[in-house]
């Protein structure tokens, strides 16, 4: 498998961005902006789209595109704040409105537009990788340095910004980083799946980490099983790669859900389990 | 010594201000009580006097000799324990540590004075005990207690409790309003809080400042007594 270099790119990719991915992903649904992904996924497309029709490089166009929407996106999550979910919805149809718009202009796109919805490990070019490496570097040290901040304004937006904390600068930041990595993942997993790769380790690190530190470890971890697992998979079954790692990730969410409700299970009934006879003394008045 | 003064200052929300031309002067080093009936605009208040707010008229002077980089040291504990993220994957420890950070930077390492004042504050609200559990499994008064830990380890010139007796029982709400007082006469911090159950309170407090609402040519207008009514202790 390792013997093409196309593969050596796929695991390289994969693996920076199952790295980054699920990291910003317990953030993102810890600041329950967990749609963000998902729409800027749309939002790249387009991007893509417009770079195609005006003979720019798509791949830097949708780059581009996706980190304009996070930062509309979070100018208009100020403007709206009863309703956060709205900024997401609007941007999200726009997006994939001007996709299918741009798309319409060009003839013969369909074919490479289906690389990017569904992710192809051939879609990986060294230009894809080299700014995927790029985002990663950039994302694991936005992480490492602001750690704290991030921690303060994650927990209370309010308490951290009346604690000193530059919640809008960190948040636009956030939300541009956010851009980054989408548009980085899209060749990975494919538009309608970036937001598994996102969402999902998240979702199994939530469920069973014991603190903030463990939920960020376990994230990274599952996102890297999934990937190189789902990678392989994927090669020796000739099944799409995006497709293939979310089914994989959802594999191990429903097992760790499964496991999880096991254990309780388990040492609820240790514990608390007492003679049938006992029970029913107990039970007479 | 004065920490903020407010003068003629007006504010709102919408087209009709809830604070109108309200002047007030907040003394360093004090235990303040904020009380008044729903919408009354208390929160509002508080925020306005802290230079968290900007007034649409009026002028608010926060004293420089007590603020850092232009700005008050403040910890904040909020209204509700509803705004707290009950699904944050953190340990008690962990929360109360952040406490910290504002002092220690980006990058600075913790160190055992550090460590001991955690261990303190969690001592202190009766929670030292709960350190490894996850936020999450806490009751709502527990999860106060661990927000007021958290804002005493930033170790604050002010600190801001808004309601922050909700949830609590009474044993508990009276440990700390002494430990509030005791924060205030043996460091010679000021503690601004919000409050509805003046009865509790007022033997722990020095100042009292009492919001009322008003009709008056159509506008809601706020007023408040004097801030030298004394209380408790001090008196």
């Amino acid at each position: 498998m390792f013997s093409y270099e196309f593969m050596q790119r796929a695991f390289w990719a994969g693996g920076l961005i199952g790295m980054i991915g699920p990291l910003l992903g317990v953030y993102l649904m810890l600041r329950r902006q967990v749609l963000m992904a998902d729409t800027l996924s749309h939002v790249s497309l387009a991007g893509v789209a417009l770079g195609t029709v005006l003979q720019l490089n798509p791949a830097l166009s949708g780059f581009a595109v996706a980190v304009a929407g996070g930062i509309i996106i979070e100018q208009l999550r100020r403007s709206y704040r009863t309703y956060s979910e709205l900024p997401v919805a609007i941007i999200m149809t726009s997006g994939l409105a001007l996709a299918v718009v741009l798309m319409s202009l060009k003839q013969n796109l369909s074919k490479s537009f289906s690389s990017y919805l569904f992710g192809s490990i051939v879609a990986v070019s060294d230009t894809q990788l080299k700014l995927i490496a790029l985002v990663a570097a950039a994302g694991l040290l936005y992480f490492i340095v602001l750690r704290r901040p991030l921690y303060s304004l994650t927990f209370d937006e309010e308490t951290a910004s009346i604690s000193g904390v530059h919640t809008g600068l960190l948040s636009f930041s956030f939300a541009v980083l956010t851009g980054m990595t989408v548009a980085a993942a899209m060749p990975v997993v494919g538009v309608l799946l970036v937001s598994a790769l996102i969402v999902l380790p998240a979702s199994i690190a939530l469920r069973i980490a014991s603190g903030f530190t463990a939920a960020i470890l376990i994230a990274v971890l599952t996102g890297l099983l999934g990937v190189f697992s789902g990678l392989t998979a994927s090669y020796y079954i000739n099944t799409p790669p995006g497709g293939t790692i979310a089914l994989i990730l959802l594999i191990f969410l429903l097992t760790a859900i499964g496991v999880q409700k096991l254990l309780r299970l388990k040492h609820r009934c240790s514990k608390y389990r007492r003679p049938l006879k006992q029970l029913e003394i107990h039970a007479k008045p | 010594m004065i920490l903020s003064s407010m003068q003629d200052v007006v504010f709102g929300y919408g087209e009709d201000p809830v604070i109108d031309r309200l002047s007030l002067d907040i003394e360093a080093g004090q235990f303040i009580g904020i009380t008044g009936p729903n919408g009354a605009a208390k929160t509002t208040l508080l925020k306005l006097m802290l230079g968290l707010l900007r007034p649409w008229s009026g002028t608010v002077t926060i004293n420089q000799e007590l603020a850092v980089e232009g700005r008050l040291e403040i910890g904040y504990v909020p209204q509700q324990v509803a705004a707290f993220n009950a699904g944050f994957p953190s340990k008690v420890i962990e929360l109360v540590r952040s406490g910290c950070y504002g002092r220690l930077g980006l990058f600075r390492r913790f160190t055992q004075e550090q460590e001991a004042l955690v261990e303190r504050c969690l001592r202190q609200v009766d929670m030292w005990e709960y350190r490894d559990r996850r936020i999450g499994e806490l009751s709502g008064g527990q999860k106060q207690r661990i927000c007021i830990a958290r804002a005493l380890a930033q170790q604050p010139q002010v600190l801001v409790l808004d309601e922050p007796a909700t949830g609590m029982d009474l044993e508990s709400r009276t440990g700390f309003y002494g430990l509030m007082r005791h924060y205030v006469s043996a460091h010679g911090r000021t503690v601004i809080m919000v409050t509805h159950g003046l009865e509790e309170t007022s033997p722990y407090l020095d100042c009292i400042i009492s919001l009322e609402r008003k009709e008056r040519e159509g506008w809601t207008c706020l007023v408040t007594n004097s801030c030298s009514a004394h209380f408790g202790p001090g008196a």
